[in-house]
């Protein structure tokens, strides 16, 4: 090749282990000067090359190819809780993911079911601000209730916009839901919940303050 | 070799005069925290006579985070997502060596498959943090054609990766106990036809950069760090390969399915930084190697042994890996206490903050010019320095 002389392969031993090894000798002097200007040449040969061939552009025009973007199947960005056809999720909320998460961008605040008093999911707080879409959370979840979806931008002025509450309603997953025949008590088991509007920054204000724990009894207080 | 250590303070001793005939001084200048050659925050102070370096005084400490420490807080699983903050060029090597060394320690056993997989990823990596390094070598030394060739390429390698993980730099893919997903079945086919877009691609940058006179002569003779200087200041990978040392852990202790595939290790003879320009550009041919071998015969079975939720408890006792990544060897030390799935006290030695410290010893003598193409040719990750 252009300035290289060839590849020499032998055995060297380090360590009492012969291991086949290729030396390399790059030209070890200055190249000639027709060389020199042969060598340029060749470089500019390419260029020139690529630039007569404009169909050989790799750049892709983001902004404006919005349109025609598509995203491999794993591709990942934005977390969002999976809600079906009838807009039943599947989070039991076992706080799974909340274990697993590496910086604690996710928050699972559980209540008692209105009707049957097991533990329900309240509030599925997830912070995009702090999260570093490592998967663990999906990995994690063993209803599959949780997936990255292909949005990606979501610049903002200001973090507060980032915190998202990911369920659309508060009460029970959709196994419990659609085993129950009568609308109005199915109804009556959910409850809406919109975008997260709770305290901010949550992971201070979420926090039982010091009185708070004095007085409550022990069990009511959030873990 | 003596090893002194003196304080920061000390060794911004006053200037003195030089020994040139013209009346000049030594002086200091900062070369960083924010410098385009740096490839991220590293501050260097050099001691100029004129345009010659008398010394060179790295200051890492920039981009510290504290990985180490915030690993005592997290579990090993964890611990995954932030290694591939530490080098992200090679991010999915640092993953496995954590994941590997977690592995030993708690005695799960991969299967074939798993490992064959990750020796595929990590050397389709090596290829594209190597293809990196070329293209940036290329614009600290003012050509910017080969950065854009260099990316071109880097993105062919990077939509694979997209694929089969879902992210390009901070990947996460390399878990204790296997992988995060299987390999989709158009891979095998994906990464032969990446194969043949590739491997003429060196030959293209050969006819780009490694025949350009102008850039031979800023490369050859300059910074010549011999055998011995490499290994006493702990210089792995391809600096201390290109000085004719042929450390290679992928052939001295093979991990993964290395000892399977018929590769050799590329060594240079002098040291300098053209050598060390010549044993990438080489160790991108052998990586194509390992892979052509290797893509044909996946094995079959599960890609995880795991369990994602099981508790990962290691015993008591000091646990230590090691692995070749693109830049030299990580190594992995975890205490475990033996309760709890949190290591006690974590620590990683990263490969560049040893060939950091060659610097020191190869530029004194050199004009600044000549820094630009010795820093360049170490192939610095900054946060990996600091961790």
């Amino acid at each position: 090749m252009s300035g290289f002389k060839d590849i020499e392969r032998k055995q060297m031993t380090l360590g009492g282990k012969s291991i086949p090894v290729a030396v390399v000798r790059p030209l070890d002097r200055a190249p000639s000067a027709p060389s020199v200007l042969a060598g340029l040449a060749r470089g500019m040969r390419l260029t020139l090359g690529v630039f007569l061939r404009p169909w050989k552009v790799v750049t892709r025009q983001y902004p404006e190819n919005r349109q025609t973007l598509r995203f491999p199947p794993r591709y990942r960005a934005m977390l969002t809780m999976i809600h079906d056809s009838q807009g039943f999720h599947r989070c039991t909320a076992c706080k799974l993911c909340e274990k697993a998460c590496p910086n604690g961008s996710i928050r699972v605040i559980t209540r008692k079911g209105l009707i049957d008093g097991v533990n329900k999911l309240d509030q599925y707080i997830w912070r995009m601000d702090s999260c570093m879409l490592c998967n663990a959370c999906v990995q994690a979840c063993p209803f599959a209730a949780l997936r990255m979806t292909h949005q990606f931008e979501n610049a903002v002025y200001d973090r507060r916009l980032l915190v998202f509450n990911l369920n659309q309603y508060a009460g029970p997953p959709a196994k419990v839901l659609s085993a129950e025949p009568d609308t109005g008590r199915r109804r009556q088991m959910m409850e809406p919940r919109g975008r997260y509007e709770g305290p901010l920054p949550i992971n201070e204000s979420l926090r039982p303050a010091v009185s708070e724990v004095k007085d409550a009894p022990a069990k009511d207080t959030p873990a | 070799m003596s090893v002194t250590v003196r304080t920061l303070d000390e060794l911004l001793t006053p200037p003195t005069a030089a020994d040139s005939p013209l009346s000049t001084q030594e002086y200091f200048v900062n070369m960083g925290p924010q410098h385009p050659i740096a490839h991220g925050s590293l501050r260097i102070i050099l001691l100029l006579d004129g345009e010659t370096i008398r010394k060179v005084i790295p200051v890492p400490g920039y981009v510290h985070r504290g990985i180490e420490k915030m690993c005592e807080h997290m579990s090993y699983r964890k611990i995954i997502t932030l290694t591939d903050r530490m080098d992200y060029l090679s991010a999915l090597m640092n993953n496995w060596v954590v994941a590997r060394t977690v592995e030993k320690a708690a005695g799960i056993e991969t299967n074939a498959r798993i490992e064959t997989i990750r020796t595929l990823m990590a050397e389709l990596q090596r290829i594209q943090s190597h293809a990196l390094w070329w293209g940036v070598l290329g614009m600290d030394l003012g050509a910017f054609t080969a950065f854009l060739y260099s990316f071109r390429d880097r993105e062919i390698i990077g939509e694979i990766f997209e694929e089969t993980i879902g992210a390009r730099l901070t990947m996460n893919y390399i878990q204790p106990g296997g992988l995060m997903y299987d390999i989709l079945p158009d891979f095998v086919q994906k990464v032969k036809k990446l194969l043949a877009y590739v491997r003429p691609l060196i030959n293209e940058y050969d006819t780009l950069l490694s025949g350009n006179a102008i850039l031979q002569e800023r490369l050859r003779n300059i910074g010549i760090l011999t055998a011995k200087d490499a290994v006493a200041f702990g210089c792995t990978g391809p600096v201390v390969r290109a000085s004719g040392v042929p450390y290679d852990l992928r052939k001295l202790e093979p991990y993964g399915v290395y000892d399977k595939a018929d590769f050799d290790v590329v060594v240079g003879t002098k040291g300098d930084c053209w050598d060390r320009y010549y044993v990438r550009m080489e160790e991108m041919r052998q990586s194509i190697r390992i892979v052509e071998q290797l893509i044909d015969n996946i094995p079959e079975g599960p890609y995880m042994v795991t369990k994602y939720n099981a508790r990962l408890k290691l015993p008591k006792g000091r646990f230590y890996g090691q692995m070749e990544t693109a830049r030299g060897v990580l190594g992995v030390f975890i205490y475990s206490d033996g309760n709890g799935d949190t290591p006690y006290r974590m620590h990683f030695r990263s490969p560049n903050f040893n060939n950091l410290w060659a610097v020191t010893q190869i530029a004194p003598g050199w004009r600044i010019a000549d820094y630009i193409a010795i820093q360049s040719s170490l192939d610095l990750v900054i946060p990996d320095i600091d961790r």
